[in-house]
């Protein structure tokens, strides 16, 4: 049974038509999620792993959202043993290489949602990078 | 005469087992990655700060618990939510031991007191774990508390601009029962080994005051 539903869902990506196969392209983003605020607060970070899958680089410049007033790139630092935020403005993507916004380093950073995120919730995220391409990002809320 | 020879061997046995673990426990204690303790903990000095529900927050209330103290504050988005929610997981864990959490304190120090109120405050480290104390005062307060531990912060207040970066030591202090600044974690922290290490630690010096 779980063989027939694994051949299935092959024969499905076989027959897709080709030009959609390359669409699923040049950067994928997987594991987006943005931690849940504490009540009463405005400022959250969301975190992703972005994967270049082309053999060249791609250049974060921007991100945006309609959940939010603001959406930034930003970086953790240390210095001076503090810590810190610095706007990045953009982030470059190697080719073929992974990058990953976490905890302590690159974030996303949200301000003012337009309504009371909870765990569970998700809101989506459009990345720009150099060029034009867009990628909307469906992240999910986890506490 | 076996018997007394057999006694003897058990008993030695008894006394090597106990002296490795004591052993075992010490080596844990040395400095690494996750926390440094003090051979000479430093007694601390008075201060005085205001607790979340608008109580005096000073030196008295350090001694008799063991307190982690960590600076911060409630706008910033990756660094204190990560430390709070980390912490809030080793307060669970030290609590699972028999001795239990009733000996300890969490206490988050905001260094931004010109957008952190006590209620701000109060809902802010309530959320990461009911028992945690928000804490704050004015500048001049804040700072007689953070110079005597070396914590370093500097808020970049800028008059009408809402969003002013702030920033802050991410070391978590460790002040034992008798007021005395004893040990320090560093990042990256894991709840798992730094409530290992602190049981360990709470174990010792239990036996010393003995």
């Amino acid at each position: 049974m779980r063989w027939r539903h694994t051949i299935s869902v092959c024969l499905v990506l076989a027959l897709t038509p080709f030009p959609a196969a390359s669409e699923e392209a040049d950067v994928a983003v997987r594991d987006a999620w943005v931690r849940e605020p504490p009540p009463g607060m405005t400022m959250m970070a969301g975190f992703m792993t972005l994967r270049n899958n082309s053999s060249r680089p791609q250049v974060l410049v921007s991100a945006s959202s309609s959940g939010f007033e603001t959406v930034m790139i930003h970086r953790t630092i240390v210095k001076d043993g503090m810590t810190g935020m610095v706007h990045a403005p953009q982030v470059e993507l190697a080719p073929k290489a992974s990058l990953i916004f976490a905890p302590g380093g690159y974030h996303l950073m949200l301000i003012n949602p337009n309504r009371t995120l909870r765990a569970g919730d998700r809101v989506v995220i459009n990345l720009e990078f150099r060029g034009g391409l867009v990628l909307p990002v469906a992240c999910e809320v986890r506490k | 005469m076996m018997t007394i020879v057999a006694l003897a061997a058990t008993l030695a046995g008894i006394w090597l087992a106990a002296s490795d673990r004591e052993n075992t426990s010490r080596a844990m204690l040395r400095p690494d990655r996750v926390m440094t303790v003090f051979p000479d903990p430093k007694p601390m000095r008075a201060f005085a700060l205001t607790d979340h529900q608008n109580r005096v927050f000073d030196l008295s209330r350090l001694q008799g618990k063991w307190s982690f103290l960590f600076f911060g504050f409630t706008h910033c988005p990756d660094v204190c939510p990560t430390t709070l929610a980390e912490l809030a997981r080793a307060r669970d864990d030290i609590a699972r031991n028999s001795v239990g959490a009733e000996d300890v304190q969490f206490v988050f120090i905001s260094v931004d007191p010109n957008r952190d109120t006590a209620g701000k405050l109060g809902q802010y480290v309530t959320y990461f774990h009911t028992t945690f104390l928000g804490v704050t005062g004015n500048d001049a307060q804040i700072a007689k508390l953070a110079a005597q531990l070396d914590a370093a912060y500097q808020v970049a207040f800028t008059p009408g601009m809402e969003n002013y970066p702030v920033y802050h030591t991410t070391t978590v202090f460790l002040v034992d029962p008798r007021a005395r600044y004893h040990a320090m974690f560093t990042p990256p922290l894991d709840a798992e080994a730094i409530a290992r290490r602190f049981k360990v630690l709470r174990e010792l010096e239990g036996a010393k005051a003995t």
